[in-house]
């Protein structure tokens, strides 16, 4: 396992609106890939005080449809989205939305490859700050972005 | 204009794939609006609209030298994206380093 790097790396590109993330983990593709689309996601969609997923269901094929639920700062929310891709153990693509959130929602692909000791796994996600342009922006949509970013930032109070 | 405003704007400015090339290509220094309508081929007229929308966002200033009107990116409404941004970052960094804790623990 001496190949194996031991830290996960997240980058934001800020003019593409697009979060990069990726860690080597000790173990096959084939197992990565069962925590990318189980219910296992309880277990590490979180971000400690900050965001706590509670509930995953999903349906994990091209079409299915996938909800997350939990607390985030005492509060609870949805996320939910679709599968686009389901290719295991290479490749998955599913769209991420706020439920009741307006706005288009944001795509996250997670590719997974071999490498000596195991697998490397990357994130992106992508489309994050990019609003509909032919829609209305108004405070509602103003409200909605602030309160996500109240959600996930740990800089907020 | 307030600073929810100049966010909102910010963000519109860059969901454009064109006015996110000219603020790339204005990372790399200054340029003027016929440079970058050589680079970008594109009319001189239709760079003038994104850069307008990017001036309104203050995503660009521009200043005079002498006959030439340069354009340079301003980094403050960025930081507010990038603000926004952090959110999603820390959520992955802190979501792959328990998805490796599990995956990894005997």
């Amino acid at each position: 396992m001496s190949g194996i790097s031991t830290h996960a790396r997240a980058v934001a590109d800020v003019i593409d609106g697009r979060i990069v993330a990726s860690v080597e983990l000790a173990t096959t593709p084939e197992r990565v890939f069962q925590a990318l689309a189980s219910r296992e996601i309880v277990d590490w969609w979180v971000n400690p005080g900050v965001f706590d997923t509670r509930e995953w269901t999903g349906d994990v094929r091209v079409g299915g449809r996938w909800r997350a639920s939990g607390i985030a700062r005492g509060q609870p929310y949805v996320l939910e989205g679709e599968f686009i891709e389901v290719d295991p153990p290479r490749r998955l693509v599913q769209t991420w939305h706020r439920a009741g959130a307006p706005g288009t929602p944001s795509t996250v692909t997670y590719l997974l490859e071999p490498i000596d000791g195991g697998t490397r796994l990357t994130v992106h996600h992508q489309d994050i700050a990019a609003p509909d342009q032919r829609s209305n922006v108004g405070a509602g949509w103003r409200s909605s972005f602030d309160r996500l970013s109240e959600i996930l930032s740990v800089h907020h109070t | 204009m307030s600073r929810i405003e100049a966010k909102t704007d910010a963000f519109r400015a860059i969901a454009d794939p064109t006015r996110r090339a000219i603020l790339d290509r204005l990372r790399a220094g200054p340029a003027n609006a016929g440079t970058l309508a050589a680079d970008f081929r594109t009319s001189r007229p239709a760079v003038s609209r994104h850069l307008r929308v990017l001036r309104e966002a203050r995503l660009v200033v521009d200043t005079q030298i002498g006959r030439e009107r340069l354009y340079v990116v301003n980094p403050v409404p960025l930081q507010n994206v990038a603000g926004w941004l952090e959110g999603y970052r820390a959520f992955w960094q802190a979501s792959l380093t328990k998805l490796k804790r599990n995956l990894e623990a005997k």
